[in-house]
């Protein structure tokens, strides 16, 4: 029984989660369309939470990803404002989230600082250089090309319901395309078992060969750049850039990943299961909102839930181990 | 496979009990009257709680539904907000934010047939009207002010910021009101850099003009289209010694610290107030207004503001 609920309290948990707001809100919560939309307004948290997972599964963290999707979407934003073509704008952004990373793992992997030192570190220079480039404005309107703010709200058309078009987001494809190339990365290449080892006892791991330094140095390139496409991702939904807008993204995004770690069997980060995290927190978010329950409420609700979640599954863990 | 234990019991009633409290929730938010959500990232700014306390009160009287929704300066979960409204399907939807930044929102909305309305906000063509303040009646206040207590003759000193379009209008309107004295000469139009608030750069740059304009009496006023560059301005009129040669000093806003100033009856003598308060009300009226059928004229409404000087800066 214990094992039974350390190993699906979390997942029945959020089925009842969504069961709940399907019964209380029976004509609007289970429609293609809201899941549609629930996907677009996550597929910006799904990005980073996937890319955290990567430096999760070795112990790591990285604070710094808020503070890079922000200042990812400003560097495309001056880019812009200096009249450059989108691509080049966009690859200048991602290149900055690349270097963002690496030097996150430089920091963390080769001079050894904890993480939490090192990427707080950088969190607060990135938030600096967003504020310096963009000089503290936020950047909109006609510096912003149509067809990068198009981009969010463009998609593959399913067809007509209720007599309005009926789009597959293209924000929901790119969050679902980043995801399955992190899942292929972590679960099925050596470098992603490697990973998974370094989590497990980076001592062993380096004894039985697996190259600790340069591994964890690169685990760290996926943070920065995930951080940098989410910032995008979120310039084009917004239509503007401004330095402080992806700040939030962080601790949702470890909140997802530690909400999605209590529904796998081995307790460990795995990027299917922080795509349930992620859903799970959108899923009450949106149904709340629907539910007209107050905007404070649904922040302490949110927080509960998550406690209970990793409750749940450090109880179970208990259980086991007493039995 | 071990039996039912007692922890398993407990954890069982957690949840049922968590389950019955958003039940609880749910069934509460399921009352009738129109359901009304206000959406913005500023809650925690002290003139956003004043617009939305007002609105609430008018809502009230008016028997509404109100849902406050406060994304604590997320944009896109304003967007996000705004999905899920359309999807409940909600009678009418209030922004605080600016519109050109939440297109896809006001789309959503816009296809759920949901009517938006701006509360200090911004215009767009989704917006069924923008309730604020009006930017040019608050300039030309401040500027006829100036012109009248100078009589219309001698030098001032013009802050603007042309860079932020509310703040440009401003500029714009003193500008016309100076040029239509023939004896007011426009001595300095500075733009001061901001990124520190405002005050520190347009004391520097005031105080530089001070230095380059010794005779007492050479400048008259310094305009400034709100109030930080006033107060710098006053500051360092005050460091240069000079504050007894009458220059007088206008801001826009009345923010404490400017009412705090324009009270103690010095140099710093006028600033013009919002009606925060006003601008809740009177868009709680516009929303009940196109509730009812109505089909607004202007996608602008403004709510009169008030000239705040010596006699009135403590109310």
């Amino acid at each position: 029984m214990a094992s039974f609920l350390r190993h699906y309290g979390s997942l029945i948990g959020m089925a009842s989660i969504v069961l709940f707001f399907w019964i209380a809100l029976p004509d609007t919560f289970m429609t293609l369309r809201n899941w549609l939309n629930i996907s677009q307004q996550l597929s910006m948290l799904v990005v980073v939470a996937v890319t955290m997972t990567v430096v999760m599964v070795m112990g790591d963290f990285d604070l710094s990803v808020g503070a890079m999707a922000s200042l990812s979407g400003v560097v495309a934003a001056v880019l812009f404002t200096q009249g450059l073509p989108v691509p080049v704008a966009l690859a200048g952004a991602l290149a900055v989230g690349l270097l963002g990373g690496l030097a996150n793992g430089v920091l963390v992997s080769l001079l050894g600082i904890l993480p939490f030192v090192a990427t707080l570190a950088t969190l607060t220079m990135f938030s600096g250089a967003a504020f310096l480039v963009s000089g503290g404005k936020t950047i909109f309107g006609r510096d912003i090309p149509q067809g990068f703010a198009d981009f969010a709200r463009s998609g593959l058309p399913l067809g007509t319901w209720d007599g309005k078009p009926v789009l597959f987001p293209a924000l929901t494809l790119l969050a679902a395309a980043v995801t399955f190339a992190v899942w292929l990365v972590l679960e099925h290449t050596l470098y992603g078992r490697r990973l998974y080892a370094i989590g497990g006892n980076a001592e062993a791991a380096r004894l039985a060969g697996v190259r600790v330094t340069a591994l964890r140095l690169s685990a760290f390139a996926f943070t920065g750049v995930g951080a940098a496409v989410a910032g995008l991702m979120y310039a084009s939904r917004v239509a503007s850039a401004n330095p402080v807008q992806g700040d939030g993204l962080m601790l949702t995004a470890i909140a997802a990943v530690f909400l999605g770690m209590t529904v796998t069997r081995d307790g460990q980060p795995h990027v299917l299961a922080t795509v349930a995290g992620v859903v799970t927190l959108g899923v009450m978010d949106n149904g709340l909102t629907q539910l007209q329950v107050d905007s404070y409420v649904r922040q302490v609700l949110v927080g509960a839930i998550i406690l209970v979640a990793v409750s749940i599954s450090a109880l179970g863990r208990r259980a086991i181990r007493l039995r | 496979m071990t039996g039912l234990t007692r922890r398993d019991i407990g954890r069982r009633i957690a949840g049922l009990t968590l389950a019955t409290g958003l039940a609880t929730l749910g069934t509460a938010a399921f009352a009738a009257g129109e359901k009304v959500a206000v959406v913005t990232p500023y809650l925690s700014q002290p003139g956003t709680q004043f617009y939305v306390e007002a609105f609430q009160a008018r809502a009230k009287e008016l028997g509404w539904e109100v849902n406050v929704i406060d994304t604590a300066g997320d944009v896109a979960a304003v967007i996000s907000r705004m999905e899920d409204l359309a999807t409940q399907g909600v009678d009418a939807i209030v922004l605080n934010v600016d519109p050109a930044q939440v297109g896809a929102g006001l789309d959503a909305a816009a296809a759920a047939g949901i009517p938006v309305f701006g509360m200090d906000a911004g215009t767009d063509p989704r917006i069924k009207a923008n309730v604020t303040s009006n930017g040019y009646a608050m300039a030309a206040e401040t500027a006829v002010y100036v012109a009248n207590r100078i009589g219309g003759a001698g030098n001032v000193v013009m802050f603007v910021f042309d860079a932020f379009p509310p703040v440009q209008v401003r500029g714009a309107i003193a500008d016309a009101v100076f040029a239509n004295h023939p004896d007011i000469t426009v001595l300095d139009r500075v733009t001061p850099d901001v990124s520190d608030g405002g005050i520190a750069d347009s004391r520097a740059k005031m105080e530089a003009i001070l230095a380059a304009n010794p005779e007492p009496g050479s400048i008259k006023a310094v305009w400034a289209a709100w109030d930080q560059p006033a107060l710098g301005a006053l500051q360092a009129i005050e460091a240069a010694g000079r504050q007894g040669e009458g220059i007088v000093i206008t801001g826009i806003d009345a923010n404490p610290q400017a009412r705090e100033a324009v009270a103690t009856g010095g140099n710093f003598e006028a600033t013009v107030a919002q009606d925060f308060a006003g601008i809740g009300a009177t868009t709680a009226d516009t929303v009940a207004r196109v509730l009812a059928g109505e089909t607004l004229k202007s996608n602008v409404i403004y709510v009169p503001t008030r000239l705040i000087t010596s006699a009135n800066a403590q109310e």
